[in-house]
């Protein structure tokens, strides 16, 4: 909640928002380039100060911060970590013993072999550098996971891929994710809101029926499709 | 190593071509057969001085490198003493050597202990900015995804901004290596009684122009054994850094290419 | 009237090459052993009172920071006169530098071993396990060995330690408990200065044979040019001019930009080598040099004795006088 948007710089980049997240659904963030979508991620994931008056709470009236899980567009491995020793990462930074057995299962989950766990990240390539990424997000285990447009960097198949792969392993976890495709969004989202206008202020749009990951060749979503792209052409100057 | 022993052979042949095509006077640029003769002729002399030099060199670099460690650190955990320890570390720089050398033999006396003290000076800063640079410019992407993660001010340091500085701070190791063999030799002209720098002044002083290129040529090797040693060294315990013009060399991951 | 004409143009061109190519002076560049210092007095006195003007020569002094850049750079050409020291002489030309003694700067030498008055050091002898600090040219083993034998002791009884050109400092510090090399009529007045006088041992008491410590040398090849003649009768003037009028010299040398010589010590240095300049300066003393080569051959500093000639002449008289 921000009653009063938030300033980068003194630009104004955010205008007053107040968006309730449902808990356990994808929400999406649309909008062009600089719409102010991945500030308003950063917000959520405590890495801006929220500012004056300003909130960001979960439904039980306490601060989000230490319980969400940030997946970002570049896969963010260290390089100088194995795949496994990227997936507890988590735990490394905070001290603590990581549980290897529940990081190897999650390694096989989203598609990498046993041998591949042992890997660097200079020889993996793009779509399986972001499985580990995604693998690293989920052993957090974290009930929010924001997720900044992050298969925007692998080709088209890859992302189809992964577009399906972490449908089926974020389910029933609170996902805010940002993106700039709008395909992306009918597919995974159970709501979707487009950033428009500077400052931005939210919109909702309309949500095809069924439930995620929605097929791509569905007619409905393809002219879904075409409506929001026209939407977003609009909004660039 | 082949190529490396055709590439010596390669310049001691231009070396002997240019003193033959230029005719210089040999106290000027002695051939390479009479600098051979002149080191073969004193070799255990010439050897015992390299010794010294060689240990002033190698202890200069291992104190010259931990201290250069210990400034980037305080520099970046330390935000308020960044101020002043930062000029601090540019001013050291920036003295001459020869400026502070008999401070340093008041002090540490005419031993060892003095030029391994100005090895160390000459070595520190090359290695304190390179590890400093590599830590702030540590990537923000690494750090925020630390930060979400609930890292502490420690393990942002040791765990993310450390390791990620690595490669930076060999590079700054390579330039000490390469910079240390100067430091060791600039320290024995401004006052010490043995080492390779020290047979290089005496044999000017008795105008024997042989022995000094020979005592030159040993200091070479030297450095260059230094550089490819620390190099390899480098290598070996950074692998994960990629290295494009060196991939051969990479045999401990296989080749298989990235699907 | 064309024939005339072009007679006379011929005539012109002919004469006009010797009418114009008259040099005002011959250019000779001197090149020092060390920054300008009282030792360098009969040069610069030369220069200033004219005596390098009147024999028709252009002097340039360069001062080289390294003492050793004279004898490479004349036996190189590229350099008309050196000043170096006959020591040094011997063993350069041993290395084959093809130099050539031509004159004679300073007649005396100047090096000495040198104490602090008040210290524990009354004789060479008491130099047992002491320290002594040198700046390195080569020669502090030979110069140390023979003045510690004639005390009966060994090089190996003493601790020789480089302390580059900070010697004064050294023995004032205490790291050191003599120092070698300091010159009579410059380290010692320093020592002086500084309120810690020191007591001197002079090398050609103890067991050394005398030498010249500053002398002038050029190219092999060059030792009949009749211009370095012009500059040796033209140094002798200044020494003698110097040695009848020490007052007015002194002034000549701090004349100009070298204003900033005008110091305590330079003063007492200026005049505590008036008497050591060489009054003949083009003279050789054949012994001297013969006796000096045949000592170093001793000791093995050169592998053997050259011709004499080879190395040291005086030059041939002036054929008109100037």
């Amino acid at each position: 909640m921000l009653p009063r948007g938030l300033a980068l710089a003194g630009q104004p980049v955010l205008g007053t928002l107040d968006i309730t997240v449902s808990a356990g659904s994808v929400t999406a963030l649309l909008g062009p380039s600089g719409s102010g979508k991945s500030t308003l991620l950063r917000l959520v994931a405590g890495l801006l100060p929220v500012p004056a008056g300003g909130r960001v709470i979960g439904d039980d009236g306490r601060s989000v911060a230490g319980r969400v899980a940030y997946m970002a567009q570049q896969d963010l491995l260290a390089p100088w970590r194995d795949v496994l020793g990227n997936v507890v990462m988590g735990a490394h930074l905070r001290g603590l013993r990581p549980d290897l057995n529940r990081a190897r299962s999650l390694i096989a989950e989203v598609g990498l072999t046993e041998a591949d766990s042992e890997k660097m990240p200079a020889q993996l390539s793009g779509g399986m550098r972001q499985r580990v990424a995604l693998a690293r997000t989920l052993m957090e285990d974290r009930p929010v996971v924001l997720m900044d447009e992050p298969f925007s960097a692998v080709d088209a198949p890859t992302r189809h891929r992964m577009q399906s792969l972490s449908a089926r392993l974020l389910a029933g976890r609170t996902v805010l994710l940002v993106t700039h495709d709008p395909l992306e969004a009918l597919r995974l989202a159970d709501r979707i809101l487009v950033l428009g206008g500077t400052p931005a202020v939210p919109a909702d749009v309309a949500v095809p029926a069924g439930r995620p990951p929605r097929p791509a060749a569905d007619p409905a979503l393809l002219a879904a499709q075409a409506a929001l792209l026209e939407r977003l052409a609009e909004a660039v100057p | 190593m082949i190529r490396g022993l055709i590439a010596a052979t390669g310049l001691v042949l231009l070396w002997q071509g240019f003193v033959w095509l230029t005719e210089v006077p040999p106290f000027l640029l002695p051939s390479p057969f009479r600098v051979a003769q002149a080191l073969l002729a004193r070799w255990d002399i010439i050897l015992g001085h390299a010794l010294i030099t060689g240990t002033e060199i190698l202890l200069g670099l291992a104190l010259g490198a931990l201290l250069g460690c210990a400034m980037a650190l305080t520099l970046v955990a330390w935000p308020a003493g960044r101020r002043w320890l930062l000029p601090l570390l540019l001013v050291s720089q920036a003295i001459p050597v020869f400026a502070i050398a008999p401070l340093l033999t008041l002090w540490l006396g005419f031993g060892m202990g003095s030029k391994v003290a100005m090895a160390t000076m000459i070595i520190f800063f090359p290695v304190a900015t390179a590890f400093y640079d590599g830590l702030r410019r540590t990537e923000p992407g690494l750090l925020d995804l630390a930060s979400t993660m609930g890292a502490s001010r420690g393990a942002m340091l040791w765990r993310v901004r450390v390791p990620a500085a690595l490669p930076a701070l060999a590079s700054g190791l390579r330039v000490a290596a390469g910079v240390a063999p100067i430091g060791a030799v600039v320290g024995e002209w401004v006052g010490s009684s043995a080492g390779l720098g020290y047979l290089m002044l005496q044999a000017n002083g008795r105008s024997q122009a042989d022995v000094m290129f020979a005592a030159l040529f040993v200091l070479a090797l030297m450095a260059l054994a230094l550089w490819f040693a620390t190099d390899r060294l480098l290598r070996r315990a950074i692998p994960w850094q990629p290295d494009s013009l060196f991939s051969p060399d990479l045999h401990s991951f296989n080749d298989r290419k990235p699907t | 009237m064309m024939k005339r004409i072009l007679a006379a143009i011929a005539a012109l061109v002919i004469a006009a090459p010797p009418l114009a190519a008259q040099p005002a002076r011959d250019s000779v560049t001197l090149l020092l052993d060390w920054f300008i210092n009282p030792d360098h007095a009969p040069i610069i006195i030369a220069q200033e009172r004219g005596d390098f003007a009147r024999a028709g020569l252009d002097v340039r002094i360069v001062a080289p920071a390294d003492p050793n850049d004279p004898p490479r750079l004349v036996g190189a050409r590229r350099g008309d006169l050196g000043v170096y020291y006959q020591k040094n002489l011997h063993l350069a030309v041993d290395q084959g530098l093809p130099l050539m003694r031509v004159g004679t700067l300073v007649a005396t030498p100047l090096s000495t071993l040198t104490v602090l008055r008040d210290g524990p050091i009354r004789t060479l002898a008491d130099l047992r396990g002491k320290r002594v600090g040198y700046s390195v040219a080569g020669f502090e083993e030979v110069t140390m060995g023979t003045m510690l034998e004639s005390a009966g002791l060994r090089l190996s009884d003493v601790r020789l330690v480089n302390v580059n050109f900070a010697l004064s400092s050294a023995l004032m510090s205490g790291q050191v408990d003599a120092i070698l090399g300091g010159f009579r009529n410059f380290e010692l007045h320093q020592l002086d200065i500084e309120g810690r006088p020191g007591r001197a041992f002079f090398p050609e008491q103890y067991g050394m044979p005398a030498y010249d410590e500053l002398i002038y040398i050029t190219h092999r090849d060059r030792s009949r040019d009749p211009i370095l003649r012009r500059f040796i009768d033209a140094t002798e003037a200044a020494t003698h001019f110097l040695v009848n009028n020490p007052e007015e010299s002194w002034r000549m040398f701090i004349a100009g930009q070298r204003r900033e010589l005008d110091n305590e010590l330079n003063r007492r240095a200026f005049a505590s080598t008036a008497n050591r300049f060489s009054l003949s300066p083009g003279a050789l003393d054949r012994n001297r040099y013969e006796r000096f080569a045949r000592y170093l051959a001793d000791r093995q500093m050169i592998r053997s004795v050259p011709a004499l000639e080879t190395y040291a002449v005086e030059l041939p008289g002036a054929t008109t006088a100037r």
